[in-house]
Formats: C-alpha cells, sequence, structure tokens
C-alpha cells in the first residue's frame, strides 16, 4: 500500500512538473526472478526486459479474440488457466470456424527457460513464436500486420502501446514484445514438488510420492530434465505414428529424415491438469501414458536411445510403480500458477 | 594585364589536371570526421543475362525455368579500407530487402566516414544473433520482410532468399511449379557472409557517393558449386517443387556464397550534403 501511496504521489509531481502538462503514466520494469531451483534463463530477455505496462498490454493482447481473423479466437481459447494454459478437454485444438488442428495444445508456463517451441521447434524465440499461431490458418488465421491495423483503431490500445514501449508505436513489433514480456512472466515454480526440493513449508511428500520421485529419476529425468521437466530437445519417444495424421515431427521443420517422428520434451509441470496428452492428445491419463512407456513403445530408426537398454524397449514398470510415479507427478501441480490473478485479464 | 591571364590559364591547367586527375586516383582529400552516403545497386541477373521475370532460361541441370519471384535479403554490411581498416554499418539499420518484382534494388547507406573504400562484405539473410534478440532488435523489418514474401509464419523465420516459378525438366511431365524457401531454421544456421574486392576503389566524401554495382547470378542457386534439380525434389502429388529445408538449404547456402560480384564502382556521384 505504501509503495502504491508513493508512485501515486511521485506521478503527481510528475505530472505538475511536466511543461506540457500532459499527463504521463509511469512504467516501471519487472524485478523478474528466476526460481533458485530452475536452471539460468534459455532465452535472452534483456532486450525486452518485462514492465508492468509491457505485461499488462501483453496480458490483454493475449485475451483478446482480435488476434484472429474473425475476432473470436484468442490465445486463452487454447490456451486456458485453469487447465494450465492448455486446451481443456481437446486432442487437436479447435480454432478459427471450428477447423482443426493436428496437434494437442501444450502447457505456456516458465517459456523463457525454453530454447524452443512448439513440437517441431517451428520457433526458437519467445518473441517470435506469435507470429505461428496468428497466421495458422486453422488457428487465428490473421496476419500481424492486419492485427496492427485493428489495434489502431482502439484508442485504449494506443494508450497501452504509449506507456509501454519508449517509441510507443502500435507497432507488430510491440505486439510480439508485449506478448514475450507475458509469456516471461508466466512462471510455474510453487508446486509442492518445488516447496519439497526448497525446503518450504508445504513441502511435504508421502512414502510414495518419495518413491514416486525416486522411479523418475531414476528412468525419466533424462529427458525431462531439471526442475523444468524439460530438456528442449527433440526425441522419439516410441509413440507409434498415426498413419491418419503423418506427422513428422521435427523433421517438418529442419527437412531432416533422422529427426522423423522426434518431438519437443513436453514440460510435466502441472501435467495433472494437461490430459490429454502427447503432441496428438491421445492418451486421456497418465495411466495409459505410463502403460505406454511400460509395453507400448514401436522400435524406428530415431528411437531415442534411452529407451532402448540391451534389447528392452521402454520402460519395464509394474502397477505399482506407476502409481508412485502418478502420485510423483501430482506433486507438480502448482495452485498458485493456475490461481494467478496476475495472468487473468480485467477489465 | 598580359600577365593575370597567363596566369589564370596557368591555375585553370592546373586545375583540370588536377579534376582529371582525381577521377581515377584518390587525391581529393579526406576531410577527417565527415561522412557521406553509400549506394549499392543489385542487378539481378541468370547465367551472365538479365532477369526478366516470367522469361525462360535452361540451365545445366537440363532444366527450363521461369522465374517469377526473386527476392532476397542482405545484411550487415561492412565497408573495408585497403588498410583492412572496416566500417560496419549500425546493426539496427543494417537489414535490407531486395526485389525484382518490387522494383526494390538499391541499398542507400549514410553516415559512411569518409575514405577510400576496397572491399565490401554483407550477410545473405538474418544472423542468428540478431533473430534470437527478437522483435526488440529487428524494429519493423519484419512487416518490410512480410510485404516481399520474406518471413515462414508456420514457423517463425526468415526466408533469406524467395525464388519462385515453374520448371520443365526431362524427368518429369510437363510444367511443375517450384519454390525455393533459402533460409535458417532451429536446427541449421544457413546465414553467409560474402565479402567482394571492389575493381575500383569507391570513394566517400561529404560531398561525393559512390555507387557500387553489382551482378546477383541467381541461376547459381540452384545451379552452382551444388547442383541440385527441382525434379529430384518434386512432391508426392508430382504437382511441384517446394525446396525449404533440409540438406538442400545447407547447399543452396554454398551455392550462395557465388551469388554476387561487383561489376564495377560509379565515383563522384553528388549527395548534395556538402552543398
Ligand atoms: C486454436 C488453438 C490455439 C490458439 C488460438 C493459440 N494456440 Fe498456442 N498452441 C496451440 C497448439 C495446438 C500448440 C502446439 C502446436 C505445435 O506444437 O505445433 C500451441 C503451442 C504454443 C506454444 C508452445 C509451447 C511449447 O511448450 O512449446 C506457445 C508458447 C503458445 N502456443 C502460445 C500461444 C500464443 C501466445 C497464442 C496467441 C497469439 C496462441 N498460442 C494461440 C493452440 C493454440
Ligand atoms: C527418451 C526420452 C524420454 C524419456 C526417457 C521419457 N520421456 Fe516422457 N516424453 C518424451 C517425449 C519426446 C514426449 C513427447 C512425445 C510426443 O508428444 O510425441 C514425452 C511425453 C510425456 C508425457 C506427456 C506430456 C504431455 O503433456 O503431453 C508424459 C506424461 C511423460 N512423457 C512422462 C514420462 C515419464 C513418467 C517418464 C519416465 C517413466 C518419461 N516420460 C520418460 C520423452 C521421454
Amino acid at each position: 500500500m505504501r509503495t502504491i501511496i508513493l508512485i501515486l504521489s511521485f506521478a503527481c509531481l510528475f505530472i505538475s512538473c511536466s511543461k506540457e502538462e500532459e499527463y504521463t503514466e509511469i512504467n516501471k520494469s519487472i524485478d523478474f526472478q528466476v526460481p533458485v531451483n530452475f536452471p539460468v534463463l534459455a532465452q535472452d530477455i534483456e532486450h525486452n526486459w518485462p514492465t508492468e505496462k509491457g505485461f499488462e498490454l501483453g496480458r490483454k493482447l493475449f485475451y483478446d479474440g482480435r488476434l484472429s481473423a474473425d475476432n473470436t479466437i484468442s490465445c486463452s481459447f487454447c490456451h486456458e488457466q485453469a487447465s494450465a494454459f492448455t486446451h481443456h478437454g481437446h486432442d487437436f485444438s479447435h480454432g478459427i470456424n471450428d477447423l482443426v488442428g493436428v496437434r494437442n495444445a501444450p502447457a505456456v508456463q516458465n517459456m523463457a527457460f525454453q530454447s524452443e517451441y512448439f513440437y517441431d521447434g517451428a520457433s526458437n524465440s519467445i518473441e517470435m513464436l506469435s507470429i505461428a499461431p496468428i497466421h495458422n490458418p486453422v488457428e487465428m488465421n490473421e496476419t500481424l500486420e492486419n492485427v496492427v491495423l485493428k489495434l489502431k483503431q482502439d484508442p485504449e490500445y494506443i494508450r497501452l502501446f504509449g506507456v509501454a514501449f519508449d517509441n510507443g508505436e502500435v507497432s507488430s513489433g510491440n505486439v510480439l514484445k508485449a506478448l514475450g514480456q507475458f509469456m516471461t512472466m508466466m512462471v510455474s515454480a510453487n508446486s509442492r514438488y518445488d516447496k519439497h526440493v526448497r525446503n518450504e513449508p508445504g513441502g511435504d511428500f508421502s512414502q510414495q510420492e518419495q518413491y514416486g520421485m525416486e522411479l523418475f529419476q531414476q528412468n525419466c529425468t533424462v529427458c525431462h530434465k531439471t526442475d523444468l521437466f524439460t530438456d528442449s530437445a527433440f526425441r522419439n519417444n516410441g509413440l507409434p505414428p498415426n498413419p491418419n495424421l503423418n506427422d513428422l515431427g521435427r523433421e517438418t521443420v529442419t527437412g531432416f529424415a533422422a529427426d522423423r517422428h522426434k518431438f519437443k520434451v513436453p514440460s510435466l509441470r502441472n501435467v495433472e491438469l494437461t490430459a490429454p496428452y502427447m503432441h496428438d492428445g491421445r492418451f486421456g491419463s497418465l495411466q495409459s501414458v505410463l502403460n505406454f512407456y511400460s509395453s507400448g513403445l514401436v522400435d524406428s530408426a530415431t528411437l531415442d536411445e534411452e529407451l532402448k537398454h540391451e534389447g528392452v524397449l521402454g520402460i519395464p514398470l509394474t502397477q505399482e510403480e506407476k502409481e508412485a510415479l502418478i502420485a510423483f507427478l501430482k506433486t507438480l501441480t502448482d495452485e498458485e500458477y493456475i490461481n494467478n490473478s496476475m495472468f487473468y485479464y480485467q477489465t | 594585364m598580359k600577365f593575370q591571364l597567363k596566369n589564370t590559364i596557368a591555375v585553370l591547367a592546373f586545375t583540370t589536371l588536377f579534376v582529371s586527375c582525381s577521377n581515377d586516383d584518390d587525391s581529393s582529400s579526406v576531410v577527417e570526421g565527415t561522412t557521406g552516403d553509400v549506394e549499392l545497386y543489385f542487378d539481378n541477373g541468370v547465367a551472365g543475362d538479365a532477369l526478366i521475370l516470367g522469361n525462360t532460361y535452361t540451365n545445366s541441370n537440363n532444366e527450363s525455368l521461369t522465374i517469377n519471384r526473386l527476392n532476397y535479403i542482405v545484411s550487415n554490411i561492412v565497408l573495408i579500407k585497403e588498410d583492412g581498416t572496416e566500417f560496419t554499418y549500425p546493426k539496427e539499420e543494417s537489414y535490407f530487402v531486395i526485389s525484382e518484382e518490387g522494383d526494390l534494388l538499391t541499398v542507400h547507406l549514410e553516415g559512411v566516414p569518409a575514405g577510400d573504400y576496397t572491399k565490401v562484405k554483407f550477410g545473405i539473410g538474418v544472423d542468428e544473433q540478431r533473430y534470437l534478440q527478437g522483435e526488440s532488435e529487428q524494429q519493423s523489418f519484419w512487416d518490410l520482410a512480410a510485404q516481399y514474401n520474406l518471413t515462414w509464419t508456420w514457423s517463425t523465420g526468415y526466408r533469406f532468399i524467395n525464388f519462385e516459378g515453374t520448371y520443365t525438366s526431362p524427368a518429369v511431365e510437363g510444367e511443375k511449379t517450384f519454390q525455393v524457401h533459402q533460409g535458417s531454421n532451429s536446427a541449421i544456421d544457413n546465414y553467409r557472409e560474402v565479402t567482394l574486392t571492389l575493381p575500383t576503389t569507391a570513394r566517400v566524401r561529404e560531398d561525393e557517393m559512390p555507387n557500387i554495382h553489382l551482378k546477383t547470378d541467381a541461376n547459381v542457386i540452384l545451379d552452382g558449386v551444388n547442383k541440385i534439380k527441382l525434379a529430384d525434389n518434386i512432391n508426392e502429388a508430382q504437382t511441384g517443387t517446394a525446396i525449404m529445408g533440409g540438406e538442400n538449404l545447407i547447399s543452396i547456402a554454398e551455392n550462395t556464397l557465388q551469388m554476387f560480384a561487383v561489376d564495377h564502382v560509379h565515383n563522384g556521384s553528388h549527395t548534395g550534403h556538402g552543398e
């Protein structure tokens, strides 16, 4: 409260001082902290450090249907906070005109700590990535240039861009930057697991969860690495290809046959909330995912080495072990993140 | 009077000498701290002929190409003096689109320190470093590139070269389309730089702007040190060839190292800055 008053009085001072007598809003940079149990940032955010106004503008854009051709589909349509910014209940996200895509919407969280985006790595820049959904014909089917034309009609946006950026312009660059700032701030690091590893109150594990964590470390962390639970690498985890989709994964982007059926290792944070699972949303439950890892893999030229040990495909697991793993995965649910009002759009 | 006239003649003769000399050497002095302009003109061609959109030519792969589009990005321009000192054009201003269809063929540089330059270096495309710094550093270049079909939107990168048209080949039946979209992706960096020697020194003065006339050979994109046959890359439906990824892009990157040459330099254009 005190700081607010301070800021307010400072703002008044500033206004009365300014000779032009124009109202000047103050934008402050946000004290962005890397959670202690996290690896270093993977994105260079120096050039687009989040500010209060830039973040707010990014949030407004994330929730705004005008980013789509018919003004109905916002980013939040497919990335809902309550399900860790995934498209709840959809194997394939449907977008504009109810057209259906071929991939499942992954969680949007801890993006600045990742070096690759989308299942095939179609983007590797937190600022540029929004270009893909905006232009995708089955998602928003819009163009960045046209989004800017629409936003320029709105005095509220003109004001917001004016305070959020030094050059004050409603421009495609600033749209991308604002969305980048919003996503930079979307950090999920307060699950029970985080408290457990940071020795904070509220971090107690049951025996089963503890056992699950050990199993996870033995079998899964080679790919679902660090406290991000991904290494941002592209790997083939042995899913039988779906012939109706013929999704080549990473090869779509690189054109290399060696990348066939490799997909970005997804983070498992909030995984309890992000069903269905895998790039095509084929599994409805974590039990099915673990059944797959223990007995559903198919071998292929690009199957990851880590899943082929001494001629054994996959990760043999008993039902008891699967249950322990699931219990552990549920400790990754971050209630603070999905309920954080900072990430709602408030009018 | 006579004496005066003689003097005048002498002065005139001297000046004429001076002027004619300064046309081909660099005796006009460089005033320290002054700057001038430079122009690079990209004259698009194919294997020694002028590039005329819609015209057909046959390459050494025995394929006949009708080129409908040749757009590309040049960037990170550096001018180099005889003694090796380099002037790097400010990075945030150093991204340009060259487009045959858009008649956008000139790169205009300002604020270049006065001096005599013997080499020019530039990049083909957008370097990874700049790309990863995101929009904040690329300014509005994205919009310009998008306008000339030099962006990818399903993934988020720049097309360094957009080379499109139709072709016929003994290996396929009838006319097919081709699209060559050169660029980087998050697995391979296909940005390349070339350094070209100028046949004549480019003289930059406050009131003199050199025009560096380059010849671009679109043929080498597919028919350079590496040979890429469009017919070998035809899609499953046999309707056309789209080269947008994989090993081909690495081969093209190597080919494009031979895509540019400086044909000649015009010195002495007046820019009006000194007046
Ligand atoms: C129609 C549904 C839809 C809309 C609208 C949509 N997305 Fe997505 N999003 C997806 C799908 C599906 C994927 C996975 C696509 C893929 O991997 O190819 C995805 C992936 C992502 C990712 C990558 C996450 C990762 O871990 O790699 C980010 C970030 C993202 N979207 C942000 C956005 C933003 C920002 C917007 C608005 C500009 C947006 N999305 C609009 C469905 C959507
Ligand atoms: C060889 C690397 C590798 C190993 C080891 C591995 N995974 Fe995965 N995992 C992946 C990849 C790659 C995907 C995404 C595959 C896809 O969508 O095509 C994935 C997907 C998942 C998903 C789906 C997430 C979502 O949001 O859709 C879950 C859950 C999962 N893995 C759990 C585990 C568990 C538990 C273990 C250990 C028993 C494990 N994984 C071991 C690479 C691996």
